[in-house]
């Protein structure tokens, strides 16, 4: 081992190696920082907004009251409609993961804070964030983009001829007239090469941490933090191993990095791209283009119905009536507008129902398929230790949804008693607060992900190991 | 003699199995891909022209109403999808598929299609651009990068060098075979692209395809040569086969998968985008007029107006309903503040478009994508294109809504349209640029494939010229 240690520091590519991938990774932790910033500045640039609005509102209520001002009905704060929609709407943020910066994954796809209002939902859900699509669709460099498709790479460069130049240089015969198994030899060497990779890596994502700025202090931090080093050790472990078996195949070095790069193209290039045609072949997601109609198709009957459903809505709910006080003159719109908006919620609910169950369809295919490339199974740890995963933006949509559901409890009853809001009901107002997901669901995902990387890092290596025994030193 | 060079290595290929599985693969990826996309384009297309033929429906069977909670209904545009998005679908699944065309606003395009799917898709889609864009260059190295070293290493060179064949006949023949080798492959595929798109679309349709097809098929041929060059001048130069595998590879990570992101990177680095939130913060800030002109001054100020023109003395006593002034008055507003908005916007995102072109001199690749998805119709300047007619088309119903409001409407009363008003509009149609647009702007995307096409077969003659033979 100490042998070949003097062999691989006599030579300077792993030098030259090790700077580049050093510069790859300090470059695309840098980038995955200036994401998360952009990411903080824009949400306290919102919450700043929302203070400066409350700040007006609560100046204005009590000059509104006294007669000071006078307004219309729609700017009134003091009007529950017009405050639930849009004048004292709050914003529900989830702000970036403590290892955020670490993998930008699907964070730039989904948007990460709503102005939430009594409207429905699907007027609030689209706030994508304003990105050229070409940078969406070539991706980030970011540090998981350095380790998922550059590092394999290093780790190739340095085995694909681990055995096979030793043979062809004549100096394995010759070390194995030593009293030492090919098997050992061949293990001292891997030991090396893997020591010198994972500590690359390792200590490179150490440092990616730092320049990223992470948030170690965050709960759940660490162990996150331990599951990506140790996602990332397992990956290398299973290329090294992919790398051993074709050199126990026993061919020549060149037919031997042939080999290696054509695996590397197929599980980090072609398979990710059929199975995501697959997926979406399988199970397609309806049409985004139908949605849109169905929902305006069912505005346009609860509309037509407002005031009938209204009085449904009433007898579903009495404790909501206004109290009566000679005869009931026409509803007002505010009134109106929640039991349409109710109605028409409850009419697209199949359809959408049928977004999200497609949607976990191809979700659990795809967690069922990724074990088809190693790739892929890291790829999505990464994403869950980061807090860029589609898991963590559902969790944030739940989230919405129940704060949701609070903002309307709080408005509703108000709107139809016709009741005015005063400067003390400002501090009532619900609020959101970003629940992250629970620690163990996240390694729980990313340990099983780890699981997958190890047995198939097993299944390349164990048989590999096997085959060793049988290799044909010389001829 | 130069054919003869060709002859044998077309020969030499076809019987090396390697190649002939690489091919293989190739070939059934990019047949896979076209179909894919042929059947994706089918489906998606006819899902849009039902739904723009409903939300006309939708607008012309909305009843009695007042024209401007006509206006606030509006209208979806859902943008179309051309045939040749078969070949490469570009931007489009990152950008939105419909945009609602209502009062006082321009809404952004909702519902890009990428968030419906896994994260598996951010490792890129099969469709036939990945396939002419990632893996035929890589076959193009394959082939190509031994066609010096490996000669010499067998000691083949030497001999054929003593036979008086000129080194630069022999990498005009080695280029040729490789050309030859990929046409075997590329000429059967395209032509099932071309049936595909015929089948695939209206014969409208097919004739405004075959210009901007024929451009694409340019960029492509000028991007592969550039490729079979620079291997040519590799594999010329280097010191042995296995020296020129490892440079060519690297060229062809760098240009496949490192200059894309890194290039995303720099141009957002260099041409910041505001974020979502400025972008509007900063279109309702101009809308509330900054404080010195707000709506309520404005009302007030067209008021005087009117009743100056008419020579009346209150409001009541207008020819014309004032609120339908004041709604036209307020979009004429707020179209000044889009217009600038987007196109302050739109700028930044041309600005990061150029410092791509201008990375694309260090990477082919970036010029090649930009140009590939320009011709097929999915990049953002025609995703901005239509957007813009959508909005033009936002901006008469508005138009049409508030004169109708003024001329008909009391200013007193309760006033309803009906369907003649609605009819009044138009249906909403778009014809999408033709292929003199999209050359204009890829011009330089072009020029750039041209210039590495040019420099890579400069090099490949000056290196051959130059090659040792032992």
């Amino acid at each position: 081992m100490r042998y070949d240690w003097r062999n691989l520091s006599a030579d300077r590519a792993p030098l030259a190696v090790a700077v580049v991938l050093g510069a790859a990774i300090a470059y695309g932790a840098f980038n995955g920082s200036e994401w998360i910033r952009f990411q903080n500045r824009a949400i306290s640039e919102a919450l700043a907004e929302e203070r400066e609005r409350f700040d007006r509102i609560r100046d204005e209520i009590p000059r509104i009251e006294s007669g000071e001002k006078t307004v219309t009905v729609f700017a009134d704060p003091r009007q529950p409609q017009s405050f639930g929609r849009n004048m004292g709407t709050r914003y529900a943020v989830m702000p970036p993961a403590a290892l955020g910066a670490l993998a930008i994954g699907q964070s730039d796809l989904y948007p990460y804070y709503f102005r939430v209002s009594t409207n429905s939902k699907q007027t609030f859900l689209n706030n994508d964030e304003v990105e050229n699509p070409v940078h969406l669709l070539a991706g980030r460099f970011d540090l998981a983009f350095v380790l998922l498709y550059l590092y394999p790479l290093v780790i190739l460069a340095f085995s694909y001829n681990l055995v096979s130049s030793e043979k062809e240089s004549g100096t394995l015969a010759l070390t194995l007239s030593q009293p030492v198994s090919l098997r050992r030899v061949v293990m001292a060497k891997v030991l090396l090469r893997a020591a010198f990779v994972a500590a690359l890596a390792v200590l490179l994502s150490a440092a990616g941490v730092i320049i990223g700025g992470a948030n170690l202090a965050a709960e759940g931090a660490w162990p996150r933090l331990l599951l990506w080093a140790a996602v990332t050790a397992v990956y290398g472990a299973f290329w090294f191993a992919l790398a051993i078996a074709v050199n126990a195949l026993g061919r020549g070095s060149a037919t031997n990095a042939m080999t290696l790069a054509g695996a590397w193209l197929l599980f980090v290039i072609v398979i990710p791209s059929v199975l995501n045609v697959t997926i979406k072949a399988v199970y397609p997601v309806p049409s985004r283009v139908e949605l849109i109609q169905a929902i305006r198709v069912a505005g346009d009957e609860s509309t037509r119905e407002g005031s009938k459903l209204l009085a449904r809505y009433l007898e579903d709910h009495p404790e909501l009536a206004p109290p009566s006080k000679g005869p009931a003159g026409p509803p007002d719109f505010g009134t109106l507008l929640v039991a349409v908006n109710e109605a028409t919620e409850r009419k697209v609910q199949p359809v959408l129902a049928e977004f999200d169950a497609q949607l976990a369809n191809q979700q659990s295919m795809a967690d069922r398929l990724r074990y088809l490339s190693p790739a892929i199974v890291a790829q999505s740890a990464f994403n869950d230790l980061a807090g860029s995963s589609a898991h963590r933006y559902k969790h944030f949509l739940a989230g919405v949804d129940e704060y949701h559901r609070q903002w309307r409890g709080f408005f509703v009853p108000r709107i139809l008693k016709k009741e005015k809001l005063n400067a003390g009901d400002l501090a009532r107002l619900p609020s959101f607060t970003f629940r992250e997901e629970p620690t163990a669901a996240v390694t729980g995902r990313a340990g099983v992900a780890f699981v997958g990387l190890l047995i198939a890092a097993l299944l390349a290596g164990i048989p590999a190991v096997m085959a060793l025994r049988r290799y044909p030193v010389a001829g | 003699m130069i054919l003869r060079i060709a002859r044998k290595e077309i020969t030499e290929m076809i019987r090396d199995g390697r190649f002939r599985a690489a091919g293989a693969i190739v070939f059934t990826l990019l047949a896979g891909a076209l179909l894919l996309g042929w059947q994706h384009y089918r489906e998606v297309s006819a899902q849009h022209s039902a739904a723009q033929r409903a939300t006309r429906e939708q607008w012309l069977g909305q009843g009695k109403k007042n024209p401007h909670s006509a206006a606030h209904y509006g209208i979806y545009a859902f943008k179309p999808k051309v045939p040749l998005t078969m070949v490469d679908r570009g931007t489009d699944p990152y950008t939105g598929v419909a945009v609602w065309l209502e009062a006082h606003k321009q809404n952004e395009f909702k519902y890009r299609p990428a968030q419906d799917a896994t994260a598996v898709q951010r490792f890129g889609e099969l469709t036939g651009a990945t396939v002419l864009q990632l893996l035929v260059p890589l076959l193009i190295v394959l082939l190509a990068f031994n066609a010096f070293s490996g000669e010499r290493e067998l000691g083949t060179l030497r001999q054929l060098l003593s036979f008086g064949v000129s080194q630069q006949d022999l990498a005009r023949g080695k280029a040729l075979g490789v050309a030859a080798a990929l046409g075997l492959l590329l000429v059967p595929a395209a032509l099932i692209g071309v049936v595909a798109l015929t089948a695939g679309s209206g014969q409208t349709d097919m004739i405004a395809a075959l210009p901007r097809m024929a451009w694409m098929t340019v960029g492509y041929l000028l991007y592969f040569g550039a490729f079979v060059g620079v291997s040519l001048a590799v594999s010329a130069w280097a010191s042995s086969s296995r020296s020129a595998l490892i440079v060519l590879l690297g060229f062809w990570m760098f240009n496949g998968l490192i200059a894309p992101r890194a290039a995303s990177d720099i141009a957002k680095a260099l041409r910041p985008a505001p974020s979502a939130f400025q972008f509007a913060r900063g279109i309702e800030k101009a809308m509330q007029g900054d404080g010195h002109d707000s709506a309520s001054a404005r009302a007030k100020r067209l008021e005087q107006e009117l009743m100056k023109k008419y020579n009346v003395d209150k409001v009541e006593a207008l020819p014309i309903n004032f609120t339908g002034a004041r709604l036209q008055d307020s979009e004429d507003h707020g179209n000044e503040v889009f217009d600038q908005a987007y196109s302050r916007l739109w700028t930044v995102f041309d600005a990061q478009d150029g410092v791509h072109r201008l990375l694309s001199a260090a990477a082919p690749s970036l010029a090649v994508r930009s140009a590939s998805m320009a011709f097929a119709g999915a990049d953002f300047p025609q995703h901005a294109h239509f957007a813009r007619a959508a909005e033009e088309y936002r901006r008469t119903i508005q138009r049409v809504m508030n004169d109708d409001l003024m001329r008909n409407a009391s200013n007193t009363g309760v006033y309803l349209a009906g369907d003649e008003l609605w009819k009044k509009v138009r249906p909403f149609e778009y014809t999408a640029p033709d292929a003199g647009w999209v050359l204009a702007r890829q011009a330089p995307s072009l020029a750039i494939l041209a210039l590495w096409c040019a420099v890579a077969a400069l090099a490949a003659m000056w290196t051959a010229r130059r090659v040792r033979v032992y």
